[in-house]
C-alpha cells in the first residue's frame, strides 16, 4: 500500500478519531496531519507485524495522548500546513453532541469508543490500546451506556 | 429517541476536510527541512562560540594556566549542555509511536522523568562550570590591572554570577520543573485509567 493510498483511505477515520478526542476542528486537523507525517516518515520501517490499520491507529491515538504537552499553546505558525482557518461547522446538533460527550470521557475511553464507532474489531482495539479483549468489551459496553444515558437527557 | 441510538451513523456524519495529496507532500518536505535547519542552527551556534574562544586563546596568548583552564571550562560547560539536550532527543526517538497506548504512556512518563533530571541537574552543573570558567579566565587580566579596578571587576562579575545563581537559575529550574511535573502527573493519571480497566476484569 502506497502512502497515497493509505492517506486517502485513512484520513477521514483518523480525523474522526482525533475529533472525538479533542472536539475541536482545527486541533483535530493538526493532530491528523501530525499522524500522517509520522506515518510518512516511518512507513519504510513498517514491518507488517501488525495490520497497517492497527499501526496507524496506534500512531494516531498515541499522538492524541501526547497532545496535552502542547495543550493551550498550539502555535498556528508552527503548523506544517494550513487549510482554511474558518471551517464552516454546520453539523447537526446531534452529531455535535455525540462528539462533545465523547471528548468529555476519560482520555483512554475516548480512544476506545472512537475506534469502536469506526468499526475497528475489538481484538484490534485491544492491540491498539494494550489491554485484553475482555476488558475492551466491558469498557465499550459501559461507555455506550453512559452515552445513551446522556442522549436520553439531551432529548428531553 | 429510543434506547438504540445509532452512534456509528452519527459518528460518521462528522464534517471532514481532507487536504489534497500534493499539498501534503509539499508540506512534508518543508517540515523535514525545517527540522534539519533547527538541528544545524543549534550546532552552528555552538561551533561559532567555540571558535571565538579558541581565537581568543590564539590572539591574546594567555600566559597563565588559570586563563587556559577558564577557557576550557567554559567550552566544556557549553558542550555538556548541548550534549545533554541531544540525549533527550535520543530518548524521544527510542519511544516508538507505533506501540500500544499502554506501553507508549509508560515510555512518556519515563522520558519526562529523565528530562526533569537532565534539565534541572544539568542546568545547575552548567551554571557552576560557566561561573568557574569566567572567574578563572578573568584572573590573568585582573592581575595586570591596578588593585582597585581589579577588585571592582571581580566584584561586578561575582555580582552578575550571584544574580544568575540566586535569581535566574532557581527561576528557570522552577519553571521547567513545574511544567514537567504537571505533564508527568497527567500522563500518570491517564495511565491509571488503564489500570482501572484491568480491575474491571479481576
Amino acid at each position: 500500500m502506497s502512502f497515497e493510498d493509505i492517506y486517502n483511505h485513512y484520513w477521514s477515520k483518523i480525523f474522526r478519531l482525533c475529533m472525538g478526542y479533542v472536539n475541536d476542528h482545527a486541533v483535530a486537523q493538526d493532530l491528523a496531519q501530525e499522524t500522517f507525517i509520522i506515518v510518512w516518515q516511518q512507513l519504510p520501517k513498517f514491518r507488517k507485524e501488525s495490520s497497517i490499520g492497527t499501526w496507524i491507529y496506534r500512531i494516531a491515538s498515541n499522538r492524541c495522548l501526547r497532545q496535552l504537552e502542547t495543550d493551550k499553546k498550539i502555535q498556528k505558525s508552527e503548523l506544517p500546513f494550513q487549510i482554511k482557518e474558518d471551517v464552516p461547522i454546520s453539523i447537526e446538533p446531534q452529531i455535535q453532541f455525540l462528539y462533545t460527550c465523547i471528548s468529555n470521557l476519560p482520555e483512554t475511553d475516548r480512544i476506545i469508543i472512537s475506534l469502536e464507532l469506526e468499526d475497528v474489531k475489538q481484538a484490534e482495539i485491544a492491540k491498539i490500546v494494550g489491554l485484553s479483549e475482555g476488558n475492551i468489551r466491558v469498557r465499550i459496553h459501559r461507555i455506550k451506556a453512559i452515552l445513551t444515558e446522556k442522549f436520553k437527557v439531551y432529548e428531553r | 429517541m429510543n434506547a438504540n441510538i445509532d452512534f456509528k451513523n452519527l459518528w460518521k456524519q462528522q464534517d471532514i476536510e481532507q487536504p489534497n495529496h500534493a499539498d501534503l507532500l509539499l508540506t512534508l518536505k518543508r517540515y523535514k527541512n525545517k527540522g534539519l535547519r533547527r538541528l544545524v542552527l543549534t550546532n552552528v551556534l555552538l561551533f561559532i562560540t567555540i571558535v571565538c574562544l579558541v581565537l581568543i586563546w590564539y590572539f591574546f596568548q594567555p600566559q597563565m594556566i588559570t586563563t587556559k583552564i577558564g577557557l576550557i571550562t567554559t567550552i566544556l560547560a557549553m558542550v555538556i549542555f548541548v550534549f545533554a539536550y541531544n540525549t533527550l532527543f535520543k530518548y524521544y526517538k527510542a519511544a516508538s509511536e507505533s506501540e500500544s497506548n499502554r506501553a507508549y504512556l509508560q515510555d512518556l512518563i519515563a522520558i519526562k522523568r529523565k528530562q526533569k533530571f537532565v534539565q534541572t541537574k544539568m542546568l545547575q552543573f552548567y551554571f557552576i562550570l560557566l561561573s568557574l570558567g569566567v572567574c578563572l579566565y578573568l584572573y590573568e587580566y585582573v592581575n595586570k590591572m591596578p588593585t582597585a579596578i581589579g577588585l571592582l571587576v571581580y566584584a561586578l562579575t561575582l555580582l552578575w554570577i550571584a544574580f544568575n545563581w540566586f535569581y535566574l537559575r532557581p527561576k528557570m529550574i522552577k519553571k521547567q520543573e513545574e511544567k514537567l511535573d504537571t505533564l508527568i502527573k497527567k500522563f500518570e493519571l491517564i495511565n491509571r485509567q488503564l489500570d482501572e480497566q484491568l480491575e474491571i476484569k479481576a
